[in-house]
């Protein structure tokens, strides 16, 4: 009674993942595709004699008139040279090219896929030995070895099975060994290890579900494979003579006549018939690779999306260089309600000022950096807002008029522990890129390498790693190349987008430092985005606090430390060593910051909150304008203001 | 130093791998039963004196190799026989000196028809390949970046069908039309075309190639405008890219200094392992077209159960396909600069 139970539930998750992956095939329109059409060919073979008008052995009353008349009513796609029904065999032709495909491609992944997983499994030594074997046999062409195998041995339709499913298990060893190699260092399988589980149970339980997927997509490329290549076998004479597939079909039409008599239907008719199947085998397997690996399809030259000038209100600040005002971004989530990942920021920049914007990862600092330049991936729409540097308004430019304003007047330092160099460019040419794009008039010359050296030299980096590869440069080296690149135009505004993360703290201070003497040097503007309120503390001028992609508050720097209003400021400075107080404990905020497709109804910060009380849960506070006298803007939003003002 | 060591390991592996192939070569036609020589030796008609003589003449009184008097079936023979008196070895040796044997079939070297035949096959194959992968490259760079439009959807599936269609068939559709446009249907020169002048000789070869040629193409151009499009978008979702566009370069100067020569990085790997699988294509366009390629002899060999053509040609293609991609593996080190660092 116990074991019927279990075998039920078994069963039935098993059919509940088998629904889950339907719902998610039957939205996939490639791969269905596919499926249909190869259903569609099964059933044909399934059902040939049904079909097919005319048994496949009639030639027996064959006379010599018969020999290849054109399509007519008895013979929809005419006859052979044979004088047999080129249709009925067509018909019967599906039976043996579906054979020989799944039976080789049977073969096929037997072979590769044991051989993967054992040498992804085991490594070492066996490894080694099963893929330089693996390499060796993938350099020797396929083809031309089928051909000499089957031309030594009969020309048996088992026979060539054999040789087809012998000859191409390559491709499917290697790519079983890598997801063997990727599945074994997961979590669940160390420990499967680690508490002695036996090799056969790792490898049937733990590792064999998860190569299977891509085993089976690597199994539908194989079929295809194998119909292909025993359709070549066949069509260069080294097919069955008795089993007449599409490839022999070809074969005979071709040798015996066809082509001078001009019996199109018997040279066209067959290769559709290869063309089909192998098209579905393609679109399913692409289909279920979709499905498998799926992969976003955007990058960074797609087309952003229109943009949204709703009201943005008026200036709040005369002669500032930079202003920001109600600049709200949604991320479109196709079918699902856009995520709003950034909603009514709004700051200001003067000449020389420098402002941090601070807040945890993932609260939307990077995307309004990003917006500011036009710069969103395509899903990113800017929805209200206006962006006005020297009294333009960026958000209405021309992607043409917008690429002056690029690094001429607002250049980026990106996180150079990405990859935001180019690598196969040496760092030299890069920054000498951004002059010749820039500064047309400027001379091609000995000059521009010596203004390039000049920059280097800005950041400290000598004048002999000008013509190096990224890759030759340490860490901080390419934060500085970055930083060197972002000066090249003598821009007004620098956004610093955590210029120092991912970076040792003498490389840090380093850099940090670099950068508030240029300030000094050269009177740039600088908006810095980082999450460490030290530095925050030792540079800026005023900051911007922002909290799941709304402003929490936004004050001087003065301001924010001694009289911070916001809840989540009075945290977060908790959370940051003070020296003046050597003794006063460190706290941290417990909880995470919340996803931008599930934000809470009320105040972003609510459910973290130590002060949240009812209202906050309901109710998404406004900004309110703090009255300080130190400052002309202070601005928070938090429900506890209210009763305060 | 260390890269010269990488190369030298590459050029080491390639003999290895050519090693390999010239005894899988040699044991294939000793194992399976279908032995050239023997076959004619089981003739009845034959006398024991004439068979005898058969036996010297294709070298089969010798061993096959130490222990073994023969393979099939197996017929175990003395270890202390002289090794340089084995059918291996006479078979090494004469591979050294570029001899291939005889043909059954024209009765000359198999070496000298090769050797006219491997150079039609270079330069079928190299047309094909150049222009399938210009061709290939430039739908796969729109498709990569329009992506998500209807120019992507569209190259993608035409992508998806060329490669599906069976070589040689495209090969006899195309013979079709062009038998009904004028365009000559087989070989690669007009007989009597050598007493033309050298330009309209070169331009008869010209109509003579441009069928096969436009096969070659179309099969392998869907492949590469695939590998593009995934390579280009991968490229172009870098961090470096969008560095790119925030210095202000237009589409077309990321598209043409950033983001082109790293795609095409792993665009020449595929090529190289794709050359295995161009073969293949070539062998079915030369029997279509009867081109006079190795393929074409490799068909021929076939229908005239002609062996040592086709050990030979199957050798030589195999062969050539490991230069081909030693000499592709060794671009590619060249070509990305991280790999040459390193």
């Amino acid at each position: 009674m116990d074991t019927t139970a279990q075998v039920t539930e078994a069963q039935t998750q098993w059919i509940i993942r088998l629904l889950n992956f339907w719902r998610i095939f039957s939205r996939n329109r490639i791969g269905l595709a596919g499926l249909a059409m190869l259903i569609l060919l099964i059933f044909v073979a399934v059902f040939a004699p049904l079909i097919a008008p005319y048994d496949s052995s009639s030639s027996a009353s064959v006379k010599i008139g018969d020999v290849y008349n054109p399509p007519s009513s008895s013979h929809w796609f005419g006859t052979d040279d044979a004088g047999q029904d080129v249709f009925s065999n067509f018909v019967f032709g599906s039976r043996v090219s579906l054979t020989v495909g799944f039976f080789a491609a049977f073969i096929s992944i037997i072979i590769g896929g044991s051989l993967g997983l054992v040498a992804g499994f085991f490594g070492g030594r066996m490894e080694n030995f099963l893929m330089r074997f693996t390499d060796i046999m993938l350099v020797i062409p396929d083809l031309p070895l089928m051909v000499v195998i089957v031309a030594l041995t009969k020309p048996s339709l088992l026979n060539i099975i054999f040789v087809i499913g012998l000859l191409g298990w390559t491709t499917t060893a290697r790519v079983v060994r890598s997801q063997t190699l990727a599945v074994k260092s997961r979590k669940f399988v160390l420990r499967a290890r680690a508490v002695g589980a036996g090799k056969r149970h790792i490898i049937s339980r733990h590792i064999l579900p998860l190569v299977m997927p891509i085993l089976v997509v690597q199994a539908v490329l194989v079929v295809s494979l194998a119909i292909l290549n025993e359709s070549a076998l066949s069509f260069l004479g080294l097919g069955d003579p008795t089993a007449l597939s599409w490839g022999q079909m070809l074969n005979y039409a071709f040798s015996r006549g066809a082509m001078s008599i001009g019996a199109w239907w018997a040279l066209f008719v067959p290769g559709f018939g290869i063309v089909w199947v192998v098209l579905g085998l393609t679109l399913l397997g692409q289909g279920l690779e979709q499905i498998l690996n799926p992969r976003l399809d955007t990058h960074h030259l797609m087309p952003g999306r229109p943009i949204v000038r709703g009201d943005a209100g008026e200036a709040s600040e005369k002669n500032s260089l930079l202003e920001v005002r109600n600049l709200s971004i949604n991320y479109v989530n196709n079918g699902k309600p856009p995520a709003r990942a950034v909603e009514n920021i709004s700051f200001s920049l003067k000449e020389g000022e420098l402002i941090g914007l601070v807040g945890e990862s993932g609260c939307g600092k990077t995307t309004l950096m990003l917006a500011l330049l036009r710069l969103l991936p395509s899903a990113g729409q800017i929805v209200n807002g206006r962006v006005i540097f020297n009294g333009k308004d960026l958000t209405t430019l021309s992607e043409e008029e917008i690429n002056v304003v690029r690094w001429k007047d607002i250049s980026i330092v990106f996180q150079g522990a990405m990859n935001a160099l180019n690598p196969v460019r040496t760092v030299g040419e890069q920054i000498a890129e951004a002059i010749t794009k820039h500064l047309p008039g400027f001379p091609r010359d000995q000059r521009l390498q010596e203004r390039v050296i000049e920059l280097l030299d800005l950041v400290g980096i000598a004048a002999d790693h000008k013509d190096h590869f990224p890759h030759q440069y340490s860490g901080g080296m390419r934060q500085r190349a970055m930083i060197a690149m972002a000066l090249a135009c003598n821009p007004q505004v620098i956004i610093a987008d955590e210029p120092t993360t991912a970076l040792d703290v003498m490389i840090q201070a380093q850099i940090l430092e670099l950068l508030d003497s240029l300030r000094k040097k050269l009177g740039l503007a600088i908006i810095f985005v980082t999450h460490d309120l030290g530095v925050v503390a030792e540079m800026c001028d005023r900051v911007l606090v922002m909290y799941g992609g709304v402003t929490a508050e936004y004050a001087d720097v003065d301001i924010i430390y001694n009289d911070a209003r916001h809840p989540y400021t009075q945290e977060l400075l908790k959370a940051f060593p003070d020296l003046t107080k050597p003794k006063k404990k460190l706290s941290s905020i417990p909880g995470y910051p919340p996803r931008l497709d599930a934000l809470p109804v009320g105040c972003r910060f609510a459910p973290r909150c130590p002060q949240a009380f009812e209202r906050c849960h309901r109710e998404q506070p406004i900004l309110h304008k703090l009255n300080n006298p130190q400052s002309a803007a202070h601005i928070a939003s938090c429900h506890l203001l209210e009763a305060s003002k | 130093m260390n890269r010269s060591r990488a190369i030298l390991r590459k050029i080491g592996w390639a003999f290895f791998t050519i090693l390999f192939v010239v005894i899988l070569n040699f044991f294939l036609f000793r194992v399976l039963p279908g032995d050239p020589a023997r076959a004619g030796i089981r003739d009845p008609r034959l006398k024991k004196e004439a068979i005898e003589m058969l036996r010297v003449r294709f070298g089969l009184d010798k061993p096959v190799i130490n222990c073994f008097e023969a393979l099939n079936p197996i017929k175990l023979g003395s270890c202390a026989v002289n090794p340089l008196d084995t059918q291996f070895f006479i078979y090494v040796r004469n591979l050294a000196q570029g001899e291939l044997g005889v043909s059954y079939h024209t009765n000359r070297p198999v070496a000298d028809i090769l050797s006219e035949r491997l150079w039609n096959t270079v330069l079928l194959i190299g047309a094909g390949q150049i222009l399938s992968i210009i061709i290939g490259v430039i739908f796969g760079v729109f498709a990569a970046w329009k992506a998500r439009t209807a120019i992507d959807f569209t190259s993608v599936v035409s992508s998806l069908i060329v490669w599906s269609l069976p070589t040689f068939w495209l090969a006899i559709i195309l013979l079709f039309w062009g038998s009904n446009n004028g365009l000559p249907l087989a070989g690669k020169a007009t007989p009597g075309a050598s007493s033309l002048p050298l330009l309209q000789q070169w331009a008869d070869i010209g109509r003579h190639m441009l069928l096969p040629t436009i096969t070659y193409t179309i099969v392998y151009m869907g492949e590469y405008t695939l590998i593009m499009r995934s390579s280009l978008m991968d490229v172009l979702s870098e961090d470096y890219i969008l560095t790119a566009k925030a210095k202000g370069l237009s589409t077309f100067q990321i598209l043409k200094d950033h983001a082109l020569k790293n795609a095409m990085l792993p665009l020449v790997t595929v090529i190289a392992i794709n050359l295995g699988f161009t073969v293949a294509g070539a062998i079915q366009i030369e029997a279509v077209f009867s081109w006079p390629g190795l393929g074409g002899a490799v068909f021929e060999a076939v229908g005239r159960r002609d062996f040592p053509v086709l050990q030979g040609a199957f050798l030589l293609i195999a062969v050539a396909v490991i230069f081909a991609n030693l000499i592709a593996d060794l671009t590619y080190s060249y070509l990305d600069p991280r790999v040459q660092t390193e």
